[in-house]
This record gives structure tokens, sequence and C-alpha cells, in this order.
């Protein structure tokens, strides 16, 4: 008896028929009566017959790879050509209603069918760079998806869109940032609400991502909800971003001001199309870097041995044992960027046995300031590195390529590092702090 | 034909039901708001959504559900202080309420049904924004069960415990506005077989599940908390589902007028077809009207309408017959006209009428070549809508030549249907994954005592006389009256005031439905303790009931009833004693009923009356 078969079970004097699923657990058989709906039985003394065997294909989720219907991707050379790399965030997926399994699309041509309001925008092209969950994402894979965005940009792509999980997307987008110099957008989207439901917020982040990928504005952004509403989507440099709801639409937010741009939904997808740009419908706040300005280059190296620390009071000061060694730490510190005066020696160390320390701080809101009081006084003078108002993730992201290609030669320039901490390489940092218009 | 006439057994009658009940339950089925209806203008919050169901689930989808999706794509919802993200679909469910489990497995029990050992949460496709993810969370619960009435068992075949939808505010043109205070209130389903072959077991039917539902003491009352769908067919007609029952009383007429309506339809079919009638085609009739009477067809082409016509050859006199009580064979072609945007239809059966002339009708007929045998519906609308109106009408006309179509009707007030939509399809499921299996376990739950028990037992044991007994018992405020006897209250104090007393007063004009729980338990409360006069129950509620802000003690003060202490109620008396001396000394204890109004005329509702007689027997015995 295998999943897929249809089976007749006589438990407890009622009978069902129906198709056996894959169960939850080992004491219940799972049936898809014919109303379609699931329900569980008990395996112990039940009566099964096997009707039919293998009336439908019950997998797991599969890989997407459907090779039964035939490309309909045709190229017309007035459109743009968009490039869409997939890392595993199912922004696009289709449920199977007589087995009900949910399978995530990956390729361009999936992608196109599970959000048909795609197609006529631009010509794309398909790429898948990894199948993971966004919580695993690897800064191997950051490396794999600045490359795979190179070669398509390099191939003629006029934009990129990066299908990404939520969870780990603003880190993904730090580090193309400091990768990449780019010439045409790349924008990250993907969905909060999972794309097997109707409601779904991917339909609307794709589009208005495409959209953006089609506009002048050359920089790595977020594409996702601006509200609550399906009304427009926020553009988020990908050094300023970061996911601030577990579940909301909106969770992603630009730290200490507005988003950069805005796609108001409608509008932009109206104006795009037929493959225009939709100037109408997509708006930005500030000046960005504009389409062609920069020469595409790529510079994905990464230290890895760098990790990023949260001070909280109480803390064990053997959690910081294992810092030992690493080439950088970023430290999340309290207020202005501060630690229990207890912790500095064991910074000061780091610092002597050649551990680049950055600070930053877990108001998120504004910038590290150490001159203020004496605490972080201190801290300078232990060498302590201070990233302005870099976000920690970002800091994170950031002294791990710093680290890895701003080296001159085998010795670490520290203060070529130091330096470029505290200067903004990709808008991570805010050079003035004005209040928010 | 009167529709007693009817031999249901002969003609195949065969009914089902399908009743859908909301639970009272503290939180809903999913999140943890109340489950409390609130009124549109309290919303403090909206929001706008699309639904995108993708294309491979719009190509599956059956007919029923692409006519609603292409109607209203965009969807606003209000949201309150009393709904969280859940409903706005922007937070991951609960687990199942465990209250709701709960009742539904009473409800199983009652209904002698099987519980499911492992129940799965599933997502039934619904994309009208009914619900703001696109999708009914619902469960199987309960299998196999069965009903007695008069005419032999019905057989329950199952019990879906699900979310109620949202409710549909207004329909506007940018789209449908829900409101998302009824989304996710705990609902059960329950289906009965086609077991059921006459309208009176269909009515006793509803009835014996109602009274088990309300047996619980934990469903909703009240207008919409309860539907009832009914499905009908005779033999040689079709099953046809009428929704939106909304009162329990009319279902045996509804389906005499259905089992009508079908014969009466498969006649008209046997009639056409012996005499060889057909539908012709669609003709633009417009010129026809240009200098028309006709306030309807006049108002249509003055803004640049037109006016549609189609041939029914050898239908003449038939699309007038009557087939349910003021419905005929027309106002079938009307409803498909309606559901395409026209405002109905006129035909010449019916005409000349308003407005339309005799010569019109001739100049008519000929124009779309009928004869006198034959039959012309028209349809006066914009023009799209007309054409689209009359293609409609056209496609219903050739239906009648077969017989009855399988269809979603609606029930009109007076017992009758009107169309609604096509039949539909095979739901579309899929697990829930956001929410994990749950092993009920019945045995933890208890059965109910059933009304018709607590009719019984109240008299026996409480003492209520049988009609007092069954209105408690079947009234809306039974778990009130088990609260307020198990904290010791009297139960005919209890039953009067939350029956008879609350009655008289909604025939004054007071309104009771603003009475909550509290307010009626802590009066009862002070009545029973003798802090609060039986003659003043009646204006201290409706005090309550203007003011439903106030405590029980609050609106004592404010009705003017603040007690009396035992000291100044005999000081009244004496003083009433004192004032009528001579009376009292003429006439010793003669003079008790004269003086007990003067008094009661004082003493109303703040002191009850039998302290008052006995304070002034004891003091009219002291000076005689």
């Amino acid at each position: 008896m295998q999943p897929g078969d249809r089976i007749r079970v006589t438990h407890a004097d009622v009978t069902n028929e129906g198709v056996l699923m894959p169960s939850s657990d080992s004491d219940h058989l799972v049936l898809k009566i014919d109303g379609g709906y699931n329900i569980g039985i008990s395996r112990e003394d039940a009566d099964i017959d096997i009707l039919e065997s293998d009336v439908y294909a019950v997998g797991e989720s599969g890989d997407g790879s459907d090779d039964s219907e035939v490309s309909e991707i045709t190229f017309d050379d007035d459109l743009p050509t968009i490039s869409l790399i997939s890392t595993g965030g199912t922004i696009a997926s289709t449920v199977d209603y007589r087995t009900g399994a949910v399978t995530a699309q990956f390729d361009a041509e999936d992608v196109l069918r599970a959000v048909p309001e795609l197609a006529g925008r631009a010509n794309y092209r398909g790429r898948v760079v990894a199948n993971i969950l966004s919580e695993n994402m690897d800064p191997s894979i950051w490396q794999a998806l600045a490359t795979a965005a190179y070669e398509e940009i390099e191939a003629g792509a006029d934009g990129v869109v990066v299908m990404h999980g939520t969870d780990t997307m603003q880190y993904s987008a730090a580090a193309l940032s400091f990768m990449l110099e780019t010439p045409v957008p790349i924008v990250f989207t993907g969905s909060q609400r999972s794309a097997d439901r109707p409601s779904s917020d991917n339909v609307m982040n794709a589009i208005c991502a495409v959209e953006a990928a089609k506009s002048d504005c050359a920089e790595v952004l977020v594409c996702m909800h601006g509200s609550e509403n399906d009304d427009y989507c926020a553009l988020h440099r990908g050094t300023r971003v970061r996911k601030n709801h577990t579940s909301r639409r909106d969770a992603f937010e630009t730290i200490g001001n507005k988003p950069l741009g805005t796609v108001t939904y409608e509008t932009a997808a109206k104006a795009g199309s037929q493959g225009d740009v939709a100037t109408e419908g997509i708006e930005f706040a500030r000046s960005y870097t504009k389409r062609d300005d920069a020469t595409l280059t790529l510079n994905n190296e990464l230290e890895s041995a760098v990790e990023l620390v949260k001070f909280t009071p109480g803390m064990d000061p053997a959690a910081w044992d294992y810092l030992d060694g690493k080439a950088g730490v970023v430290i999340e510190g309290t207020g202005l960027g501060h630690v229990h005066t207890d912790l500095i020696p064991r910074i000061e160390a780091l610092i002597t046995d050649g551990t680049t320390v950055v600070m930053t701080s877990q108001c998120l809101e504004g910038r590290v300031c150490d001159r203020v009081y004496d605490t972080g006084r201190d801290l300078l003078d232990a060498g302590v590195v201070e990233a302005g108002d870099t976000l920690p993730g970002t800091a994170k992201v950031k002294l791990m390529w710093a680290l890895a290609n701003l080296d001159g030669d085998s010795v670490r320039d520290q203060s070529a590092i130091a330096a470029a901490m505290g200067e903004s390489l990709a808008g991570e940092i805010t050079e003035e702090s004005q209040p928010w218009r | 034909m009167s529709t007693s006439e009817y031999d249901y057994e002969s003609l195949g009658l065969i009914a089902g039901l399908e009743i859908h009940q909301q639970l009272d339950t503290a939180t809903k089925l999913f999140c943890d708001s109340p489950t409390t209806i609130r009124e549109p203008d309290e919303a403090d919050r909206t929001l706008t959504r699309y639904l995108h169901p993708t294309k491979s689930e719009l190509g599956e989808l059956d007919d029923a559900a692409l006519e609603e999706s292409r109607v209203d794509r965009e969807f606003e919802y209000l949201a309150y202080d009393t709904t969280c993200l859940v409903e706005e679909d922007d937070e991951p469910p609960t687990e199942i309420d465990s209250e709701a489990l709960s009742v539904a497995m009473q409800i199983a029990s009652l209904l002698d049904m099987s519980v499911v050992d492992q129940v799965h949460v599933m997502r039934k496709l619904v994309i009208d924004g009914s619900n703001t993810s696109g999708f009914q969370r619902t469960v199987l619960l309960g299998q196999e069960g069965q009903i007695e009435t008069s005419d032999g068992p019905v057989s329950i075949v199952d019990l879906m415990l699900e979310e109620e939808s949202a409710q549909r505010v207004e329909e506007r043109d940018e789209g449908v506005l829900y409101s998302l205070d009824r989304l996710g209130i705990p609902l059960v389903e329950i289906g009965t077989g086609p077991d059921i072959t006459s309208p009176q077991q269909a009515k006793e039917a509803a009835q014996e599940i109602g009274m088990l539902l309300r047996s619980t003491g934990a469903v909703k009352r009240g207008l919409g908390t309860i539907r009832q769908d009914v499905n009908v067919s005779i033999a040689d007609g079709a099953r046809v589902e009428i929704k939106g029952v909304q009162d329990l009383a009319t279902i045996d007429e509804l389906v005499e007028f259905e089992v009508q309506r079908q014969a009466e339809l498969v006649e008209i079919a046997t009639e056409l077809t012996e005499s060889g009638a057909s539908v012709g085609e669609t003709v633009d009739v417009t010129d026809i009207f240009e200098d028309t009477d006709s306030g309807v067809i006049g108002g249509a082409l003055s803004s640049g309408g037109s006016v549609m016509a189609v041939p029914l050859f050898e239908f003449d006199g038939d699309v007038g017959r009557e087939i349910q009580p003021d419905r005929r064979l027309g106002t079938e072609f009307s409803d498909h006209a309606k559901r395409h945007g026209a405002g109905g239809i006129f035909h010449t059966d019916e005409l000349p009428a308003y407005g339309v002339t005799a010569e019109e009708v001739t100049a008519l007929r000929d124009k779309v070549g009928a004869g006198n045998d034959d039959a012309v519906a028209i349809v006066a609308a914009e023009t799209e809508t007309a054409e689209l109106s009359i293609e409609a009408v056209k496609a219903r006309a050739e239906t009648a030549l077969e017989g009855v179509p399988e269809e979603t009707r609606g029930a009109n007030d007076d017992g009758t249907t009107r169309y609604l939509r096509p039949l539909p399809g095979a739901a579309r499921m899929y697990p829930e994954t956001d929410v994990p299996p749950v092993e009920p376990d019945p045995s933890e739950v208890p059965t109910p005592e059933l009304l018709t028990e607590k009719v019984d037992r109240y008299q026996d044991e409480l003492g209520l006389d049988a009609g007092l007994a069954e209105q408690v018992a079947f009234g809306r405020r039974m778990p009130l009256f088990e609260d307020a006897i198990a904290a010791g209250i009297d139960a005919t104090l209890a039953a009067t005031v939350l029956e008879s007393t609350l009655t008289e007063l909604r025939r004054d004009g007071v309104s009771v439905e603003t009475l909550t729980e509290d307010h009626l338990l802590s009066v009862l409360f002070l009545v029973d303790d003798g802090e609060l006069a039986r003659e003043g129950l009646n204006d201290v509620l409706a005090e309550l009931a203007s003011n439903p802000d106030l405590t029980a003690e609050e609106a004592i003060e404010e009705a003017g009833l603040a007690g009396v202490g035992d000291d100044e109620v005999r000081e009244i008396i004496a003083g009433v004693v004192e004032r009528n001396a001579e009376q009292v000394a003429d006439e010793g204890m003669a003079a008790f009923s004269g003086l007990m109004g003067e008094c009661m005329a004082e003493l109303r509702g703040k002191a009850d009356g039998e302290t008052v007689s006995s304070v002034l027997r004891e003091e009219i015995g002291k000076r005689s």
C-alpha cells in the first residue's frame, strides 16, 4: 500500500473510500475522501482494501520540473530583458487539488505560468541558483548569486529580479550591494504570505519588482509590500532594509528613512504591461545611481571568519570565548555603542590579536558615537571601529566583504578596513542625520 | 394546481438539507478574537486586497466559481478593535479552537455520529473575496449519523467545523466591501442524506436538527446565525440547491413550491416538445420602439441603449404560465437577464401593457417572424447588457424545452425561489499546512441534555408549569436561565423574568436586545435577595436597556427605586396609619385594603407588597 493508492478503510463501523495520502504520523492513515477532505484514521484495528494502485502520483513537493508543457516563452526584440534568478523563495507555486500537493515553481516558465500577469512586460531569462529555505542561506550562495547576476547582466539583461525567501533577504541584498557595481537594477522580491493562497502578496510583489527592474535605478533594491493593502510596493536600498515583522505583508522597512522609492501597483502594472518603463507608477524620494552610470564589476570574495554578537545585560562573558582568532567581529552594542565595562579588556585582547572589532547599535535607528561616555571612549582606545548608522546585519556582511577585498597584501590593512567601515560604500551609512522627510 | 394535490411519492421527491449554524464560543476558530458582531461604522481600519487565483486554478474552475471570479476582483475589508491580523490574512492561524471543537463534538454526539480519529484542516478555495485568504478553513469532524422523524429516520452524512465567511456589506463599482467581524466565527455544517421524501419531513428534520443544535446552549441565536440550504429534486426534474433559508417554519412551503415549479416545468417541456417548439435567433428590434410610450424601454433607448428580442416558436401562453405562486416561466427568463445586468424582460404573453402598444407588439412579431402561436421576449438596456441578457434568456428558453435545469436558487421571503447561479462543482481543497492535525477525544465531551428533556426537568424538578418550561427551554436565554438556577436564584422568578417580563417590556417598546446577560443576572440576584422589589423590576430593566453602561445598582438609583430600609418603611406606613387614625379606630382591620393602596402609592418599587402588607397589619393592630 502506497500513497496514491485508492483504498477502502473500515474502522469503528465507519467505512471510507479515498486516496491514501502521506501520513503525518505512524499511528494514522491519511485518506483524501471524495469530497476533497483529508481525514486521519487510526491504523489500529482498521480493515484496509486496496481498490486500485497508484491512482495519483502523490509525492512530496516536487522540484517544479514539469516537462509535459512546452515553453511558450518567445523573445520580442522590442521588450526589455529581465533575468529572473531564483534561490528557493516560493514566489510561485501550484496546487494539485487531487492530491493537495503544493509545488514550488522555480524556472522562468514556471513562474510565468504561476503569475501570468508577468507576461508581455519583458522578455524573461530564468536561472536557478539554489533551492533552499532562506534561513539556510549561506555566504557561498551570496557569492554564487552575485556571479549569476553578473553573468546575466553581461549577457544583456536590462534588469535582474532575485526571488528570495524573506527571512534572510536583507543579508543577501546587502551582500550583492557590496559585491557588484551594476549598470542595471537588481531587485530582490519574495512573498510573506505563501504563494499557494489566492491572497498571496507574490503577484503584486513580482510585478512591481519586474517594473522596478525595468526602471533607471541601477541599485540593489528590495521590493516588497509598502502597506497591508495591495496598493504599492516600497523600494528599499539593499543595505538599509530590515524585516521588521514576522508575518505582515509590509514587514520590510528602510531603517532611519523613508524607502528609497515606491511602485504604485495599478499604475505601474498598467504602464508597464506592454514593455514600457513604468515611469508614472514609480517614484523615488531621494537621488540614486542611474542606469549605465556604473561599469559592471564583480568582487565577490568574502572573509568567512566574521561574527555578529549582541551584547545583553547579564550575558556570560564566556559566550565570547569563541571569538578568538576570528578575522572580524561586529558587536551589536547598546545605545550609542556600548558593552559592559568588564568586557572591554576582552575586546582589547581580540584587537591586539588582529581581529577587527566593529561597533553597531541594537537601537537600529541612529548612529553609534563612542566619544560621549567613558565606556565608549575606552572602547575607542581599545581600537574598536565605529560603523556609523550601519545596520548590524549589514555591518557583518560589509566586514566579511571588506576583509576579503580591501586587503592590500597578505598583511591585513587594519586602517583601510577601519576607514571603509566608517564610510558609505553602497548606501549603508547615512551621511547626515537629517530628520525624515 | 394547488400544491397540496401533488403526490410526492409518485413524483419521486427527494430532498436533503444542509444546515449551517454559528457557534457561540468565546473566540474564533483560528484566532483569539471574540465572536462579536459589529456595526460597519464601528470599523477603525480598512484594507484593500486583490485575489489572484492562478491560471491553473481558474482553468479547472467550474462554471459557478468562474462566474463569481468575473465579478469583483478587488475587495475592501472593514477591521475593528475586535479583529486581528489573522482575519486580515497577515498572520498564521492559531491551532483549532478547543471550545469550538468540543461544542462540535457535542453536536456530533447528539446526531449519533462517529467522530473522525484525526481531523485535518483543509483549505477550500473561495475566490469571491468573502475570505481574505482566498480559501475557507474547514475540517470534516463527524460521519454517519442519524435523526428520527415521524416519517422515518434521516441519515446525517457529515458534520464539518469551519470558518464563517466575512459579511458582505456593500457592492460598489470598485469592488465588494466586506466586514471582518464575522470572518472566522466557528460554523458547523451538517449535511443530511437525500432521504427526505415530503415537505413536512423536510421541515421536521430541520426543526429536529435545530433543536439538537440549541440543546448545546452554545450556538449563536438570531437572524443570520443559522442558515439552511435545501436540495430538492423530483424524478423527472433536476437537483436544485436552494440557498439562504432563514426561517425554519417555511421549509415545507419552500419544498412544496419547488416541487410545483419542477412539475410545471416538466409539463411545459412535454407540451412544448409535442408542439414542436423551438427558440429562434436574437434580433435587434430597437427601431420598433423609437417613439415608444413605455417608460422602461424609452429610458433605455434615450441613454443610447438597444432593444433585443428572441422569438420563441410555439411558446404562446407558456411564457406567462404560472409555475410558482406569482412566478411564471417568464420570471425565470427575467432572472437570467437580471444576472447579466438587465432590469428584466417583457414578453408577448403579458403585452400590450406597461406602455407598449398593440401596434408595437404586432410590429415586433412581424420583425422576428413570430406568428400567433409564438411568443417573443425582449430586453431593453445598454446595448452590450441587452445583448448579453437576451442571449441568457435564449439559453434559458432552450432549457425549457428539456425540462428543469440543475442550478443554485435563492429563497425568497414568500417561499418561492429565484435563479442565483449554476450548481457549484467539486470543491477545490488542499491541506492547511499552518495548522497541525488534531485527534479529538469525544469521550471527554459531555452529551448535552436535549431541550425536550429540559422541558420535562423544568416541570418535574423546578416546578415550572408546562408552558413556561417549554418557553424557557426553547428560548434563546436558556443558557442564562441555567446559569441563574445554578447560582441559586428561584426558578420561577428566573423563568418569569427571562420570558414573560422581557416579552412584556419588548411590547412596551423597550429595546431588550441591549440588555446583557450580566444585567439580567444581577437584577435577578437583587430581586432574589430582596434588595429590589418585584414591582420595581420592569422599571430597572427598562432603565438598563436605555443606559446599558449602568450597573443594576446604578439603574435602581436612576429609576428612583433605591431600596428603603425596614425602619423607613415602618415609618412611612406608621405615618399613613397616623393620618388615618380616625378610620383605623372606627373600622379596625377593615381599614386595611384602603390604607394598603395609600401605602403602596408611597412605596411602590421601594419595598415589596408583602412587606408593606405585613407591616401595615402590625401598625393597624397596634391601634385597634
